[in-house]
């Protein structure tokens, strides 16, 4: 515990994080204003006491749209990245079962291949087939980290399966089930969760951009990356629309990095970055 | 060695195949009727009937799919439904913006990467390496879109320097069309720059702490000569490694940034082929890009291979 008050990035991810869950999570009861209702008469007004970061093209207010945002790419980022780390985790810890078997060998190759299509262009083609959307997007970021979860895991459950105390726990009766619960999962979890807090960035950025290309989260629900595409277009008369958004991502990006590399070095101290 | 390329080319050509599979079948399949889904709901009954034709829907898909792929060894895509023009041509013409884009943003990335990645590790825990760790990890953390809408502010419409948007051509030229793809360049860089910065401080460190560097110090060396002729060339192996990485992430980070900057390139067209439901660029434009990215990540290992032949052997 003192070890972790003491990790600059840790503590600096975690105190980001804290901010924006308590915002999303404010914003479910209150926001300063209502975020979808629109002024014309108020448009682009820099911040002031009545709005505190301004309000766009539409005069609706930035903070409260940008509170709701906060909502959307938490959501986003706990069901993608859901999805990855649960299926991603079974998958591997299936292969490392079944180690040097047919199927493990398949499954590999199938994960090997998926890395040829990069994220940006997998999430295209998912959602040129589902349609644009938030829950397709969910989806197509889930189904892109499921093969990164799935090899961390094999890789973490390979060395687990090969420990004595796995032996031991074989010889003394367990079940296959039971010994996956308390001696394999328990074992690989903390590497699991690192990379959960890492994919968390990634699933967050990767929405923005989606968004930001019109194919992520559609009007009228907010999200960051279309607030940021629309205010593109009004930046010469209100630059500070277009501002707010963009530290908006950067800095949800940079708090679960901050968390996860803080977490990695926690929790395992020889994978430390020198 | 020759074995080994043999063995590299095959499984290359194997994933190119699978791949353009993957792709056929998601956009030309699984859809059910690609003729409707390019026409959406309010289509009649002829038009679906004439886009049918145009697709070759009448005939079986193995057909359409052995049709496609033979076409692109003679460079016949078919007409693009939306730009009625040929899909290769149109592709042509978009290289000309992309690959300068790509190339111009590796070798920006590169340079700041390594150069802020060796001063970091030269002096190592100081204040100087605490604020370059410091900005490489808001550079990692902030997508080339948000950079690109933060440099358009900042140099165009702040201090007028360089154009916010679009694309002159060559023919103009060149250095009003570089000029163009400043901005695009730089923005699709900073976030590659930031994590080679960091891969390279740690590669140099790794290397400062081996017995030819105390050697080399004890020699009488100075810091700089050490660092250049000993630690560096050291340190290289993993920079390029991630260097071969990033290049995918480049070809894609184009998708983004052409769209920030409405710069004409094979990444605005990928959105502009989604928006007009063009099935027929999409599919050879999805493979254009996916195959890029097999072929450098195949380019990388064989690079490998030469330099190191232990790491022939092909990865698990």
């Amino acid at each position: 515990m003192r070890r972790a008050l003491s990790h600059p990035s840790f503590m600096i991810g975690l105190v980001l994080t804290g901010f924006i869950v308590t915002i999303a999570l404010l914003s479910l009861f209150w926001t300063p204003h209502d975020p979808g209702k629109m002024q014309i008469l108020q448009r682009l007004r820099p911040p002031s006491v009545q709005f505190w970061l301004g309000t766009d093209q539409f005069g609706r207010d930035i903070a409260s749209m940008l509170m709701v945002g906060a909502r959307n790419a938490l959501l986003v980022g706990i069901v993608a990245v859901g999805i990855g780390f649960v299926v991603g985790m079974m998958l591997g810890v299936f292969a490392a079962q079944h180690e040097g078997s047919l199927l493990d060998e398949i499954l590999m190759r199938l994960l090997d291949f998926t890395f040829a299509f990069p994220a940006v262009l997998s999430a295209i083609l998912i959602l040129t087939f589902l349609g644009p959307g938030v829950v397709n997007a969910v989806i197509a970021i889930g189904i892109y980290s499921v093969p990164i979860f799935a090899r961390l895991a094999r890789g973490a459950a390979l060395q687990v399966f090969s420990r004595d105390f796995i032996r031991a726990a074989r010889l003394a009766g367990c079940s296959r089930l039971s010994i996956l619960r308390r001696h394999v999962l328990p074992n690989i979890a903390g590497l699991m969760i690192v990379q959960a807090s890492l994919q968390f960035s990634l699933a967050i950025l990767a929405e923005a951009g989606l968004s930001y290309l019109g194919i992520g989260t559609q009007p009228p629900n907010p999200s960051w990356g279309r607030m940021l595409f629309d205010a593109q277009t009004y930046m010469a008369r209100a630059p500070l629309v277009a501002v707010f958004p963009g530290v908006a991502i950067a800095m949800a990006a940079l708090a679960f990095n901050l968390l996860g590399d803080g977490l990695r070095d926690l929790l395992d101290p020889r994978l430390k970055e020198r | 060695m020759l074995r080994f390329l043999a063995r590299r080319g095959l499984s290359m050509a194997a994933t190119l195949l699978v791949a353009a599979i993957v792709i056929f079948v998601v956009l030309e399949i699984l859809p059910g009727d690609p003729a409707v889904a390019m026409l959406g709901v309010s289509a009649t009954a002829e038009n679906v009937a004439a886009i049918r034709l145009e697709l070759g829907l009448d005939k079986p898909a193995f057909t359409r799919f052995l049709y496609w792929i033979s076409g692109l060894f003679v460079g016949d895509l078919g007409i693009s439904y939306s730009y009625r023009v040929p899909v290769a041509q149109l592709i042509a013409e978009r290289l000309a913006v992309t690959v300068p884009l790509a190339l111009l943003a590796q070798m920006l990335a590169v340079l700041m990467g390594i150069t802020l990645g060796v001063f970091a590790a030269a002096r190592a825990h100081s204040r100087l390496d605490a604020g370059i760790m410091a900005l490489s990890q808001l550079g990692v953390a902030t997508p080339n879109f948000v950079f690109g809408i933060l440099l358009i502010l900042a140099f165009s419409l702040t201090l007028g320097w360089l154009p916010a948007g679009g694309f002159p051509g060559w023919g103009e030229g060149g250095w009003r069309a570089l000029r163009a793809l400043a901005l695009p360049a730089f923005s699709l860089s900073l976030p590659q720059a930031a994590i080679l910065a960091r891969i390279t401080r740690s590669a140099m460190l790794e290397a400062l702490s081996e017995d030819f560097i105390r050697t080399a110090r004890a020699k009488g060396l100075t810091r700089g000569q050490i660092i250049r002729r000993h630690a560096l060339p050291n340190a290289l192996v993993p920079v390029i490694t991630m260097i071969g990485l990033q290049f995918s992430f480049l070809v894609t980070g184009t998708i983004i940034v052409e769209n920030v900057f409405s710069l004409p390139g094979l990444g605005r067209l990928v959105i502009q082929a989604i928006g007009g439901h063009d099935v027929i660029l999409l599919k050879s434009l999805v493979l254009l890009f996916v195959g890029a990215v097999i072929v450098i990540n195949a380019l990388v290992d064989i690079a490998y291979g030469i330099v190191d032949p232990r790491l022939r052997k092909m990865p698990r």
